[in-house]
């Protein structure tokens, strides 16, 4: 039987957001769920399952979970990985609420990427990845240089050019304007996206996302006890796992097209709808380029073609597909993944404020799309009616 | 192959952390040569080194050399400092390449010409020596010489 809408997010929750907690990853991840649960209605003591993701960088779930006072944990998910698995956590989730393993299974992200951790400048090398030492020795080993060496491929291949990563960053900062819990929130043209410096090219500052310190929480329960609780349930009518690229990939020798190529047709057969039924979409921005591949392999438009797409307004409010609506994690802030999935829910509850998309009923929500991790997930959510 | 000199690796070298699937592609750089394993069921390459082979699944291959040359697939220039050993040779270029003999092949390497690598260009491969004190030798790239 498909898993289409019989499971529900009942519950999301987030701290502040900041460059420097001032507390541990435990702190952080008590407080989001708590008050994920608050948000749902939900006592404390009905939660029977913890799911989250890391990179050796936030506290086992198994304490998180004895300091919540659970007892007898029914189900967990201690998924090693960014963002390229943070919607599979949910996914995990959803399965096993299904299956009937537990109940209530709150998912989370909770790290101090700004204060403690950072994987974009330490220099720490990368963990658990046999391939690093093809790189390494080359002063090549973060994100942004395997980020922006697929993004040379692209504007070679189709044009792409570095005014259009600006339009996609200039979208999102116009977004964030409108929200509080963005970090950055300075109105931003193309002019300072290109006066911004040059990182690794072709990225410069504004083309990379935040590192930010928090936590995000979800809570996942079968769809008929969401109905019991507080909120309007955000039914999860598609969850998708799939490959991508590794560091070096002799099976993947096209770095322009994504997993998202290969995952979306399953992602959105799962929730019986084209692309053209989505809202609104919050697509993974590690980097500008990566809203652009996706918006190509999610099938928003033809491929090469992302960037005219942006640069026509379409991805902003009033748009025929807005992008990233709490101005993402170029200008949010960056939970790995998580912070996507509380925006879409917000916004599928008409709590999205000024920035709400009217009328918003489905909505598309992205993982990294497999670069470096060869993994990547994403969710098609729905308002209950 | 000759090595050339090194003008653009961190300082001190980052060695590379070998594994017993890459052992003997870094040994043969070492003494020189460049070596890539080929299916003996399916006469495929694959990169990087490993077991089996990722079209036929056999476990059985061969050490060879094919021809060190490639095109430019993408390129990169790092500006900022990534770590202390990068802070003197920033800007620095790394390319990604894919082999002539195998076009699904594609490898990281350094970049020994003065300009930017475009895109498309035919190269070839010429072995750098970081550190005196080690036998490791790194893939760079440079452009084809014409006739």
């Amino acid at each position: 039987m498909s898993l289409r809408d019989r499971v529900a997010i009942a519950g999301i929750g987030c701290t502040e957001f900041s460059r420097d907690s001032g507390v541990s990853t435990l702190t952080l991840g008590t407080r989001a769920i708590m008050a994920a649960l608050e948000d749902a209605g939900l006592p404390p003591d009905q939660l029977d399952g913890v799911a989250t993701y890391r990179v050796g960088d936030s506290v086992l779930p198994a304490v998180l979970a004895q300091t919540l006072g659970i007892q007898d944990l029914r189900y967990y998910v201690d998924q090693f990985g960014g963002g390229s698995v943070s919607h599979s956590v949910v996914g995990q989730a959803a399965l096993a609420v299904d299956a009937g393993i537990a109940d209530y299974v709150v998912c989370y992200r909770a790290l101090n990427a700004r204060s403690e951790f950072r994987m974009g400048g330490t220099g720490r090398p990368l963990v658990d990845a046999v391939e690093t030492q093809y790189q390494a020795p080359f002063g090549y080993f973060t994100p942004p240089q395997q980020y922006a060496m697929a993004a040379r491929a692209h504007m070679e291949r189709y044009g792409t050019t570095t005014a259009q990563f600006g339009a996609v960053a200039v979208a999102q900062r116009a977004f964030a304007e409108k929200n509080e819990r963005a970090l950055l929130r300075m109105p931003m043209t193309l002019a300072d996206h290109s006066a911004s410096r040059v990182v690794v090219d072709p990225f410069r500052l504004f083309d990379c996302c935040l590192e930010t310190d928090g936590a995000v929480a979800v809570l996942v329960t079968s769809a008929e006890r969401a109905r019991d609780l507080k909120q309007t349930p955000v039914l999860i009518s598609g969850v998708s796992w799939g490959s991508g690229h590794t560091l070096y990939s002799n099976e993947q020798p096209d770095p322009t097209r994504t997993a998202a190529a290969d995952m979306a047709p399953r992602l959105f057969d799962m929730a019986g709808i084209r692309p053209e039924e989505i809202d609104v979409a919050e697509i993974y921005d590690c980097f500008t380029y990566s809203v652009l591949v996706q918006l190509e392999d999610y099938g928003f438009c033809e491929k090469g073609e992302a960037g005219a797409f942006v640069e026509s307004g379409a991805t902003s409010l009033g748009g025929a597909l807005p992008t990233n609506t709490h101005g993402g994690f170029l200008s949010e802030g960056y939970v790995h993944g998580f912070n996507h999935i509380y925006e879409a829910v917000s916004q599928l509850r008409g709590h999205a404020g000024a920035r709400q998309v009217e009328g918003a009923e489905v909505a598309l929500s992205t993982g990294q799309a497999g670069y470096i991790s060869g993994n990547s997930s994403a969710l098609i959510l729905r308002r209950d009616t | 192959m000759r090595s050339a000199q090194d003008p653009r690796l961190p300082q001190p070298p980052i060695e590379p952390q070998t594994d017993r699937d890459s052992a003997p592609y870094w040994q043969a750089l070492s003494e020189g040569r460049f070596e890539l394993q080929r299916c003996t069921e399916c006469a495929a390459l694959r990169w990087p080194p490993r077991a089996v082979c990722n079209r036929c699944r056999s476990f059985e291959s061969q050490w060879e050399s094919p021809p060190a040359t490639g095109r430019i697939l993408s390129w990169t220039r790092t500006e900022q400092v990534f770590a202390e050993a990068c802070r003197e040779i920033v800007p620095y270029y790394v390319v990604q390449v894919a082999l002539d003999a195998q076009p699904d092949i594609l490898m990281i390497g350094g970049w020994l010409a003065e300009r930017t690598p475009r895109s498309g260009e035919s190269v070839e491969m010429d072995l750098v020596r970081p550190d005196p004190e080690t036998s490791t030798r790194l893939p760079f790239w440079k452009p084809a010489e014409t006739d």
